[in-house]
């Protein structure tokens, strides 16, 4: 590692995570401009797009570069002091809410780290940190896409980028899928795969240095074609979501009006509403479809739905899983059910659309994470490594971007400065000290909840039982009143004689397991 | 009114969603998704029209006979490369400064 490389770090991706790494090596003494930071997106952001809510503090420790983020970032929205778990069915919808003085500051206690949870827009947060990255020093490049990386003694024209991303001519289907490289010499392969990583390829031209970063985020297509995660593929639609979301404009005032929010002042940003809903609105959506594409007869999609409030707008959108969609309903036609729920609806009324759009976000869990994070001079961070933790009250993704952006560039540093950047020495600092952060140990006590959360009653009867049972629970019909557990069972009865589905999906067995998985969140 | 249309109960108005986007559109030469529609004939599931959320792939729900592909409203997501079953498809990122340009996000 003697000769001279043209940058110390070259980072792929100015999302969080990319950005947390490059803040971090500076913070370790590595020079600005030994940090080159590359995103495809030009400005910077404008590939982004967030379902999710920023949580935890992870950006106080940039304050140096940040200075006061919360209310200088453009696109950290509102701190997030109400919160919403809700089961809406096509009629009926029950909330359970929190609503917490204390994180926005405007309790008793007034002290900014008790604000945890941020409503992010990020093309705007993205670019706003590109611009403090650049002020830090660090070489900032937009528009920049790298599809190849440089491997030590590897002519990098021996095999194109596409070579690494078409299926060959002789590709088998679904397991059976083979890219055109699998085709090349073997010994080329084996180094495009295991070789020494030494820098990125652009436009022919390769740029060196001691550690490449793969900050991709989700649908990372490096780490799939260099082989960290080789199972993403067309086969790993398992454990991957789609969001689909709009934005929509209802102006400042009217969101302070109607989510009766703090209106924010010189020290303290406005406050916002964070709302997670279980969905079961595509029964009847579903059951037509399979009727007209019985190639996915019984497949339900399983969805879930999100809404927050932004400084001007809100983020109203839908999140699924790519494995539970049947043929016959198009993703946006899942997101315009939602936004037409009543409940909902009120929510965005008055409102115009100002965007729309989606992104995939992986929610692996600890049995699907890549095979490995590191590879001799690089190592992947983020989303792109599918650090992602859901539980069904929360998806936390941009946090732990964050995080393990900070752990990566710690150890690159320490590698850097030991003058070993191999994949052991990066396994043992970096990898080693992911797997102790909060990040792994989250992921490992949650994971139990995948089997919870992976359940179909979730998307299908239960929101409809708690509505229904609230409905009339709360209902006053001039009648003598039933208790609750009464009418729960009454409700239950009813809806296993309406539909067959039920009758098997809701049987007591069923709502045992059901029950007893979903102790584990 | 499309098959699609009269089979949804909720029916999203797609392209008016699409001409919220800003895109800076390449050209046809460095489209970076490459569909090979030959292998799309006898698709069952055709689970990238269904997933694709910016509507860039028509099929047989839209009445067609052939696979319809359009890279230009493409929201870069990737949801049709992992859905595709028939190994059909060549799914890259546009170059650098193409595609789509959140404004949001």
């Amino acid at each position: 590692m003697d000769e001279e490389t043209d940058f110390d770090v070259i980072i792929i991706g100015a999302g969080f995570a990319g950005a947390s790494t490059a803040f971090q090596l500076l913070k370790e003494g590595i020079e600005g401009d030994r940090i080159l930071v590359v995103d495809r997106g030009e400005p910077i952001g404008s590939k982004n797009l967030t379902g999710g809510i920023l949580w935890g503090r992870e950006l106080d420790d940039f304050e140096e570069f940040l200075g006061n983020w919360e209310m200088d970032c453009p696109g950290i929205e509102r701190a997030i002091n109400h919160k919403k778990v809700g089961f809406l069915s096509s009629e009926d919808a029950l909330f359970v809410e929190g609503r917490f003085a204390s994180w926005d500051g405007t309790g008793d206690t007034d002290e900014p780290s008790q604000r945890s949870s941020w409503s992010v827009l990020r093309a705007k947060a993205d670019a706003w940190m590109a611009e403090k990255m650049e002020e830090a020093g660090i070489f900032v490049m937009p528009g920049m896409k790298i599809d190849q990386l440089h491997i030590e003694g590897l002519d990098h024209e021996s095999y194109t980028a596409r070579d690494l991303t078409d299926p060959a001519e002789d590709s088998g289907e679904g397991a059976a899928q083979k890219w055109k490289i699998d085709n090349f010499p073997k010994e080329l392969v084996d180094k495009i795969r295991n070789g020494v990583i030494r820098g990125i390829v652009q436009d022919g031209e390769v740029m060196t240095s001691k550690v490449v970063v793969i900050a991709e985020g989700s649908n990372s297509i490096l780490t799939r074609t260099y082989h960290f995660d080789s199972m993403l593929n067309a086969q790993s639609k398992e454990d991957l979501l789609l969001g689909v979301k709009e934005v929509i404009h209802l102006g400042k005032e009217r969101i302070d009006e109607r989510f009766n929010c703090f209106p924010g002042d010189d020290e303290r940003p406005p406050s916002g509403m964070a709302m997670e809903l279980a969905l079961s609105l595509y029964r009847d959506m579903a059951h037509k479809a399979w009727k007209e594409y019985p190639v996915t007869d019984g497949l339900y999609p399983r969805c879930g739905g999100f809404f927050y409030t932004n400084r001007e707008t809100v983020s109203c959108g839908i999140i699924v899983q790519l494995s539970s969609l049947p043929s016959g309903i198009h993703t946006y036609d899942l997101y315009q059910a939602f936004k037409e729920q009543p409940a909902i609806a009120a929510l965005i009324e008055g409102g115009e659309a100002i965007e729309y759009g989606a992104h995939l976000c992986p929610e692996y869990g600890l049995h699907r994470m890549p095979h490995r994070f590191t590879r001799d001079g690089a190592l992947v961070v983020g989303d792109a490594a599918g650090l992602v933790f859901a539980n069904g009250m929360q998806i936390q993704g941009m946090n732990n971007a964050l995080h393990s952006g900070k752990l990566a560039g710690k150890a690159i540093a320490a590698c850097i400065s030991n003058g070993d950047v191999s994949a052991k020495a990066l396994d043992d600092t970096y990898t080693k000290s992911l797997k102790a952060s909060y990040i792994y140990r989250d992921l490992k006590r949650f994971e139990p909840a995948t089997k919870f959360l992976n359940n179909p009653a979730n998307f299908t009867w239960v929101p409809e039982l708690v509505g229904k049972t609230a409905n009339r629970v709360f209902r006053e019909i001039g009648e003598e009143k039933v208790p609750a557990e009464k009418v729960l069972r009454q409700v239950r009865k009813e809806m296993r004689a309406e539909s067959k589905a039920n009758k098997k999906g809701m049987g007591l067995f069923s709502m045992l397991k059901l029950a007893l998985t979903g102790r584990k969140l | 009114m499309t098959e699609t249309t009269k089979l949804g109960l909720f029916t999203y108005d797609v392209k008016n969603g699409l001409g919220l986007i800003g895109y800076n559109v390449d050209e046809h030469e460095h489209a970076h998704i490459i569909v090979d529609t030959k292998k799309c004939g006898d698709c069952d599931s055709m689970m990238c029209v269904w997933g694709c959320p910016a509507q860039c792939y028509m099929f047989r729900d839209v009445g067609l006979e052939e696979m319809k592909f359009q890279y230009e409203d493409c929201v870069e997501c990737g949801t049709c490369f992992l859905m595709c079953t028939d190994g059909a498809l060549s799914w890259n990122h546009p170059r650098g400064g193409f595609g789509i340009t959140y404004s949001q996000g």
